[in-house]
């Protein structure tokens, strides 16, 4: 039983492992690439970190996920993993924009088509006004941010070699907190769908007791690592030498603009406290963490006079917010139809 | 009892302290080095000269073991990894100006010229010049490590002196030439104050560089 579950749980694992391989080299590839950071310190801080976002932050967004699409047997949670899986990999492939919270939301979609069950459209226009508001508000904070953290440079006058060090620890700070707020963001990407379909039994260390959802959240943090371990120092690398050149200052306002994006998306309190105040209230959303870096970089583009700004790239994040949910979708949409017709599998319960 | 002393910062303190130390040495083989020129004119190679050539030569070399321990703690500790070619340049720029100062102290300690007493004035112009200008320099460089927008300010100076300076070499070397000296005698006076000008030119060099870093480092 035990060895079957987990069987299934693969597609979501492969989903993590990506995860971690590309995601969590955004937080840390400038810092590693321009060699602030050593990877291994990278690398465990992450670890460490977005496992314990997915344990103790990942309830809220899997949530939404859930109320899009109650995804009810196990191999259907599969199928809808692995299309999200291969939905990015597709358009990872031809070079575009993706991201594995717009991937999962095409093959919920798709899963709710195929078992003929319905689809909360308020729930679907919140997750896609998340989309478009993601990037926007990473810009946004960017700019606000690189103006504040300048000031205070320069008003401090402090000496390259002390700023320098300030910043290495600065990074390695906001670069674990923008972990965490990975983790428990996206870890309903990876797990999400089969919060319902799966069951383990619990367990207690000490003070420490992981329900069911923990657990399954907990394995998804190990994937997560494991792309990171991996594959992700390679990725670092190309971001932070090869690809574009940001300097440490930078990187820092992109991580902490990202951190702070994902935690608008991710915390219950923050959708509380603006609910309190009758302020608009955000849905606590997966969202893209690459589009948020994109969002960021452009922010601090267009403040350095918009030369070098890449416009194309804001073309393909929006082309990415039709074309990789629509393409899991497909690719779920037909997968359900195979396991259900050729591999004898229950993928829903009417 | 063992006091143990911790500090996160401990490393970068050091090599702040070391970099501080070396802007120093510009500044004070400057000053050391108008005093041996006006020592060098009264009394030529005298026991005074050589003390004070001596004391150059011990400044000059405490910058060498100074810029090789920055350059060594720059890569050691990982320090200012995006950045720390530049610093290096800097380095091993502002070691040349005081390198030059010792070289023209030993020049005139060898080859003991005998400078008539017409141009010992405007020679001591030339070196005061391009004493204020080195003495710029260490100021502008000291303060890209804390304050960019005082470089300007101080690179404005280097400039300034260094056009000067420019001025009074080639009207010393023109009133040499004019004179009724040797030739040889003209060549030998026209050398040293051609090299006591290089000073100011590679401060130039170095405050044309410092510019750069800014440029590249302003965020």
């Amino acid at each position: 039983m035990v060895l079957s579950s987990l069987l299934f749980l693969s597609s979501g694992l492969f989903l993590g492992w990506s995860l971690g391989a590309n995601d969590v080299s955004n937080i840390f590839g400038a810092a590693v690439g321009s060699k602030m950071i050593k990877f291994r310190t990278a690398a465990l801080i992450a670890s460490v970190f977005v496992i314990a976002g997915a344990v103790f932050g990942g309830s809220s967004t899997t949530q939404t996920l859930t109320n899009l699409g109650e995804v009810n047997a196990l191999a259907g949670s599969f199928m809808v993993a692995l299309s999200a899986a291969l939905g990015v990999y597709f358009m990872a492939k031809a070079g575009l924009t993706t991201s594995s919270s717009q991937a999962i939301v095409g093959a919920i979609i798709g899963w709710n088509l195929y078992a003929d069950k319905p689809t909360d459209l308020s729930v679907l226009f919140k997750i896609v006004l998340s989309w478009v508001l993601c990037p926007i508000f990473a810009a946004l904070i960017a700019v606000g941010l690189y103006f504040a953290l300048r000031y205070l440079i320069k008003k401090m006058r402090l000496h390259i070699l002390r700023q320098n060090e300030y910043l290495r620890v600065a990074l390695v700070v906001s670069g674990a907190l923008c972990t965490y707020a990975l983790g428990a963001n996206n870890i309903a990407n990876v797990m999400g769908v089969f919060v319902d379909t799966i069951s383990f039994e619990g367990f207690k260390i000490g003070a420490l007791a992981l329900g069911q959802k923990q657990i399954l959240f907990l394995l998804g943090g190990i994937a997560i690592s494991a792309g990171v371990f991996t594959y992700a120092q390679k990725v670092m690398e190309t971001i932070g030498s090869h690809l574009i050149k940001i300097s440490p200052f930078t990187a820092l306002v992109i991580i902490v603009s990202q951190a702070l994006v994902l935690f608008m998306f991710t915390s219950p309190f923050l959708k509380n406290l603006l609910s309190s105040f009758g302020l608009f209230s955000l849905p606590l959303v997966p969202v893209s963490s690459t589009q948020a870096v994109i969002g960021a970089i452009l922010g601090i583009g267009l403040l350095k006079g918009g030369r070098g700004v890449n416009w194309s790239v804001i073309g393909r994040i929006v082309t990415g917010w039709l074309t990789t949910p629509l393409i899991a979708l497909i690719v779920c949409f037909v997968g359900l139809f195979f396991v259900e017709n050729v591999f004898r599998q229950v993928v829903f319960i009417p | 009892m063992f006091k143990v002393k911790f500090s996160l910062f401990a490393h970068t303190k050091e090599l702040e302290r070391k970099i501080d130390e070396l802007h120093d040495k510009i500044i004070e083989i400057s000053m050391v080095f108008k005093k041996a020129v006006h020592l060098f004119l009264q009394e030529k190679r005298s026991l005074n000269y050589r003390q004070l050539s001596k004391e150059i030569k011990t400044i000059e070399h405490d910058a060498d073991i100074l810029r090789r321990s920055i350059e060594n703690s720059l890569y050691a500790q990982n320090l200012i990894p995006d950045f720390r070619g530049d610093v290096l340049e800097l380095v091993e720029n502002l070691d040349k100006v005081i390198n030059e100062f010792d070289e023209v102290a030993h020049q005139l300690y060898l080859e003991n010229p005998d400078v008539p007493e017409t141009y010992h004035k405007p020679l001591e112009d030339l070196v005061a010049q391009v004493s204020e200008c080195a003495e710029n320099l260490a100021f502008a460089s000291r303060a890209f490590f804390k304050d960019f927008s005082a470089v300007r300010n101080y690179s404005k100076k280097v400039y300034f002196m260094e056009h000067e300076s420019d001025k009074t070499a080639a009207k010393l070397t023109e009133e040499i030439f004019a004179s009724n000296l040797e030739l040889a005698h003209k060549l030998q006076l026209k050398t040293i104050i051609s090299e006591v000008a290089d000073i100011a030119d590679l401060a130039e060099n170095c405050v044309d560089q410092l510019l750069i870093y800014v440029i590249k480092r302003d965020i």
